[in-house]
């Protein structure tokens, strides 16, 4: 039963009373269920008094990392990067406006009635290198839990999977077509995607042939229903089984198919409320349905000899295609490849026997650790320099799990921990940093800056020996702050491209950015005092840029698909009075300072990025308080 | 689907019917119509399921959700279409079926089914009105023959199947109309004699050869049909009443209620009656059996103007509630109180005939009951009675109907000369995929080969049955099946 999981469906997707019956129903069988891509509201981690739990054992991380905080992290057993979903491979997901309500709002750091997308790329992912380096964030955000990567089926995911397995994921995950077939688009149901049987074969055949297989668990999804299913794929290279649909027919899902428009009317995939209320699904249900899953496949080992799974994991000689099926399209079918034993050269097991080397025993965090003791033990102010170089990555995210590990999302009181560092930073600076952490650097960073930020502040200006004019070079590398939910980010001098992509309730300063900056923002500010490349504030749903535009060249630059450009009113200009202020004091900025002493001749030239809906948002809640 | 919100906002609402006491003085229907608001409002609540489950709770198949929303948006043509596309005979389902569909509806998971019977009622008979319904038979003849024995509904689907294949059809049909039970069997007051005609009347102008007073096996040696016919659908119902052979059972005053409702059926429609009067006028009438024959009896009898009207049932009382045993979508037994309930009757539940007793001239007095507790199995399903000692008791009635259900079809003349080979349960044997006997040339479809069923069934089996012919005819089809997997094999 351990081996059981239950498929990645958000709350928000689905109703708090179906996503918490699922999760109760895991935990008492010591399976997974998985947040989605949804977020988990904090009080499911807490336990019920009858000793159930909510907390959802998988945490999933999608690309628009939707609540995705160090919090969160830190309450998982098990991480999952969702590469791609088998039911729509290379599309994003979207969650109509009328489902956001109150609560999934809150859990995902946005605005209630504003709909949400999920871009179809991870932005810090665009290499295996990057997922390389995600792998690693999240293994420091939580190294208790496994990272799973999640991988379509498709032709040459062997490929990819051994890079994966080399990237150092602990768990693959290999999605079927058949899966998720809810709210997907009819184009994507219909003619997307392979079944899970031909990825999983290639998957465990490449690795086996790669000497990786025995360095990760193989899982496998999308529409396994029955014991046989599980046997199948067991036999072809699965240790692990993901069943999401069967597990919400248990629940009272009667699939109707009608999950994108709010009325499900069995409660299961709708946020109305008084639906919500003919939800009747117990997680006994759930629980009897995967003890049933887990007797026939008892059954079927028996039949076939096996005491264990392990034994049992990519045997295919135990398959054979079945004869006599008529059907004129199964007569040109050769599945000899797909039931190929793989050589296995270096005669490891077919299963994962082996712990993936994630690198962490000499990072610099084990050293922040120490000195953060006193802050850790009593809340104590702690201060420290150190010299970092480029190898020194996610600093501050091992730390940060830490301190959540004790104070949960409260983390500690603002500027507990004051770390200086000079250098060059290595990539993930401060990635999924809390509250009560603050972290200065003097030098430059790579890319990944505060990425996932969940409360820190980073303040990152140029070496006070450097000639250059900071506002007119790059500093920090692409795609900071993606992801970030809460904390501030100044920057002396430019941002590489991708900058605050999905931030959802982080502030920054920052003196210049690369393309695409803001994308798919859906709270918090960025105040930008210089130039941004193209395709700025493209769908931008939430939050406020700032920009500073004294030749007036932005609007070229920016997408307004979503966003409006308007002058600032009083209230901005002292919302950025106020970071500019700050701005100067953690950075020297010279820029800041030159605006803060000109400022009635300056404030004009600043331009309000405002996105569409979101102001009709907050004008209609103006209107509500007055 | 236009409006998505439908089922929540609207309820489910039945048209209204005629009160009980003026509706009790006549023998015509008295269901009135929705209004076309109503109408509107009640096609709106079909929420048009991603995986309809009323499709496969009709034994047709019926695209239900796909006629709502033609329905909803006033496109009657489409609606008709949709709907006649699996349903020969929506007039006759839409009044006396028991609607399996609407157990099967996902609203009535946690609310009211949608109306759907109604309103395939209402689409067929807008339909007829605007003058959509129309023969339908090809010109050009296959020049295959086929007979049909038997005009009830599975007969009549059957040919009606058939002939829009291009075969020429003969139904034989040993009454003196077509329509079988349909017509000698349900009340007018639940299905108007002139619904039969005017189909039987779209069904010749098809082409479709009725022949009356016909009965094969006595008036036309079986071995004819097989010899001159290339092709014979047997569909001649399940006729043998079950019978409750108790101590008193040769008493006079004691009827089967197939007798008495056909007697009642040709009075009303003003035809000969050859055999002694069955009525129930000023009588203490008591219906043995719960089902719909039953009720159809007291329906009769309040319109005979019987002096008081009994019904028995056997089993205890069952729950409003759906039965742990029939879980959603199936089709549970739960207490239904029909329009002949509501005209009036005593119903007793859980009680046991033990012995009808009579008087010094024969005559019908009393039956002596007892009341029996069951016991069941932890879903809630009968396993057997007890009875409860000392409940013995007399409860007086001069007339006795038994409507006890119907045990096989009858083998005497047609089956006995044919010789086809029997099922295990003494119906006609024909695999579910072929629907052909143990003869290389005939069919069977219906109660015949399904054993006493629902006319919605009996179509059912009369459209597959005519696929099956006509591919044993001409090698393919062009006839649809509900079932879309041996449609594409």
């Amino acid at each position: 039963m351990r081996r059981f999981a239950t498929g990645a469906m958000s709350f928000g997707s689905i109703s708090h009373e179906a996503h918490s019956t699922l999760a109760i129903a895991m935990n008492r069988i010591g399976g997974k269920s998985n947040t989605g891509e949804g977020g988990e509201d904090a009080m499911r981690y807490e336990p019920l008094p009858n000793g159930d739990s909510m907390r959802s054992s998988i945490k999933q991380i999608a690309s628009a990392r939707f609540g995705v905080t160090a919090h969160y992290l830190t309450n998982a057993d098990e991480l999952q990067i969702k590469m791609a979903q088998g039911a729509k491979p290379g599309e994003g997901g979207q969650l109509p406006g009328h489902k956001v309500d109150e609560w999934i709002a809150k859990v995902r750091h946005a605005t209630p009635g504003v709909g949400l997308i999920s871009p179809p790329p991870h932005h810090d992912i665009y290499s295996i290198e990057d997922l390389a380096q995600l792998i690693f964030d999240l293994k420091n955000a939580n190294r208790a839990a496994r990272i799973n990567v999640k991988l379509v089926s498709k032709a040459g995911v062997g490929t990819i999977a051994a890079g994966v397995a080399k990237a150092h994921a602990d768990v693959i995950l290999i999605a079927g077509y058949d899966g998720g077939t809810g709210a997907s688009p009819m184009s994507s149901i219909k003619h997307a995607g392979l079944p899970w049987e031909l990825g999983l074969a290639e998957a465990h055949q490449t690795l086996l042939r790669n000497q990786l297989r025995s360095r990760v668990v193989l899982q496998a999804d999308g529409q396994l229903k029955t014991g046989r299913d599980l046997a199948i794929a067991a036999l072809l290279g699965a240790e692990e089984w993901g069943v999401a649909t069967a597990a919400l027919i248990a629940g009272g899902c009667v699939m109707m198919r009608k999950c994108h428009l709010n009325t499900c009317p069995v409660g299961v995939a709708t946020q109305d409320p008084e639906l919500r209320k003919l939800f009747t699904g117990q997680p006994e249900h759930i629980v009897n349905l995967f003890r049933f899953l887990a007797e026939e496949l008892r059954e079927i080992m028996a039949e076939l000899g096996f005491r264990t799974i392990n034994e049992m994991v990519g045997r295919t000689q135990f398959l054979k295609v079945r004869e006599g099926i008529s059907h004129w399209k199964a007569r040109t079918l050769d599945l000899s490849g797909l039931l190929h034993p793989a050589p296995n050269p270096s005669g490891g097991t077919l299963y994962n026997s082996e712990t993936q080397d994630h690198g962490l025993d000499n990072i610099l965090d084990w050293e922040l650790l120490r000195h953060a003791k006193p802050a850790l033990d009593g809340r104590i102010p702690v201060f420290a320099s150190f010299t970092v170089r480029n190898i020194d990555r996610t600093i501050g995210t091992l730390l940060s799990n830490e301190i959540t590990k004790r104070y949960h999302a409260a983390g500690l009181p603002d500027n507990t921990i004051n770390f200086r560092f000079s250098g060059s930073a290595g990539q993930s600076f401060g990635a999924f940093s809390v509250k009560g952490v603050s972290l200065t650097l003097e030098g430059e960073a790579n890319d990944y800056v505060g990425k996932g930020l969940s409360g820190a502040q980073l303040a990152i200006f140029p070496s006070l020996n450097s000639q250059f004019v900071p506002e007119q070079n790059i500093i920090i590398g692409n795609v900071a702050l993606y992801g970030a939910t809460s904390g501030e980010l100044f920057v002396r001098g430019q941002a590489g491209e991708r900058f605050a992509v999905r931030n959802s309730g982080a502030t920054a300063v920052v003196e210049g950015v690369g393309d695409h900056g803001c994308e798919y923002m859906t709270g918090g500010r960025a105040l930008i005092l210089g130039k941004t490349g193209r395709n700025f504030a493209a769908g931008m749903s939430g939050g406020i840029a700032w920009i500073y535009d004294p030749d007036g060249s932005f609007p070229d630059n920016c997408n307004t698909e979503m966003v409006e450009l308007d002058p600032l009113d009083s209230d901005d200009e002292d919302q950025i009075r106020a970071l500019l202020r700050k701005h100067v004091q953690l950075t020297q900025s010279q820029l800041a300072a030159y605006l803060l002493d000109s400022w009635v001749e300056e404030a004009g030239k600043f331009v309000k990025v405002f996105p569409s809906e979101y102001k009709k948002v907050l004008q209609r809640a103006q209107y509500a308080t007055v | 689907m236009a409006h998505i919100t439908g089922f929540k906002e609207f309820e489910r609402e039945l048209p209204p019917k005629a009160a009980p006491q003026e509706r009790v003085a006549h023998n015509q229907e008295f269901v009135s119509t929705y209004t076309d608001e109503q109408l509107n409002r009640q096609a709106a609540r079909c929420m048009d399921c991603g995986i309809p489950f009323c499709h496969s709770g009709c034994p047709l198949g019926n695209i239900i959700p796909e006629f709502n929303d033609a329905v909803h948006q006033q496109d009657w043509l489409q609606a008709y279409q949709i709907l006649s596309s699996t349903n020969n005979f929506p007039e006759f389902t839409g009044r006396i079926c028991p609607a399996p569909c609407e157990s099967a509806c996902v609203l009535s998971i946690n609310r009211e089914p949608v109306a759907i019977e109604e309103i395939e009622k209402h689409i067929i008979e807008i339909a007829f009105s605007k003058g959509y319904v129309a023969p339908s038979a090809p010109l050009l003849k296959s020049g295959k023959t086929v007979a049909v024995v038997g005009s009830g509904p599975a007969g009549l689907a059957a040919a009606a199947q058939l002939a829009k294949a291009g075969h020429s059809v003969t139904v034989f049909e040993r009454d003196d109309r077509p329509g079988g039970l349909l017509r000698y069997g349900i009340p007018d007051f639940k299905l108007d004699k002139w619904v039969i005609d005017r189909r039987i009347q779209l069904l010749e102008e098809d082409g479709i050869e009725f022949r009356c007073n016909t009965e094969i096996g006595k008036d036309l040696p079986a071995a004819e049909l097989t010899r001159t016919f290339d092709a014979v659908v047997l569909a001649g119902g399940a006729l043998m009443a079950r019978d409750l052979p108790i101590p008193g059972r040769e008493l006079s005053g004691i009827h089967f209620a197939m007798d008495y409702l056909t007697q009642h059926n040709r009075r009303v429609s003003e035809l000969p009656i050859t055999n002694e009067p069955i009525l129930a006028t000023d009588r203490r009438l008591i219906v043995i059996g719960s089902g719909d024959t039953g009720s159809d009896c007291v329906g009769t009898a309040n319109r005979q103007q019987a002096s008081s009207v009994t019904q028995f049932a056997l089993m205890h009382e069952p729950s409003t509630d759906r039965p742990a045993h029939a879980p959603w979508p199936s089709y549970p037994t739960v207490f239904r109180t029909s329009t002949s309930h509501e005209e009036g009757c005593h119903r007793y539940w859980g009680i046991h005939t033990k012995a009808f007793l009579g008087d010094e001239q024969g005559q019908l007095r009393a039956v002596l009951v007892t009341d029996v507790t069951w016991e069941t199995d932890v879903l809630g399903r009968r396993i057997a009675f007890t009875e409860i000692e000392g409940s013995e008791r007399e409860i007086p009635c001069d007339m006795v109907l038994l409507a006890l259900g119907f045990a096989s079809p009858q083998y005497q003349g047609l089956l006995e000369q044919l010789g086809v080979e029997l099922d295990g349960r003494g119906n006609v044997h024909a695999p579910n995929d072929t629907y052909r006997t143990s003869l290389p040339n005939v069919f069977v479809a219906g109660d015949m080969r399904r054993g006493q069923s629902l006319v919605v069934w009996a179509i059912s089996e009369g459209r597959e049955a005519a696929r099956q012919v006509d591919i044993f005819l001409t090698g393919k089809t062009a006839l649809p099946s509900k079932n879309a997997v041996a449609m594409f094999a």
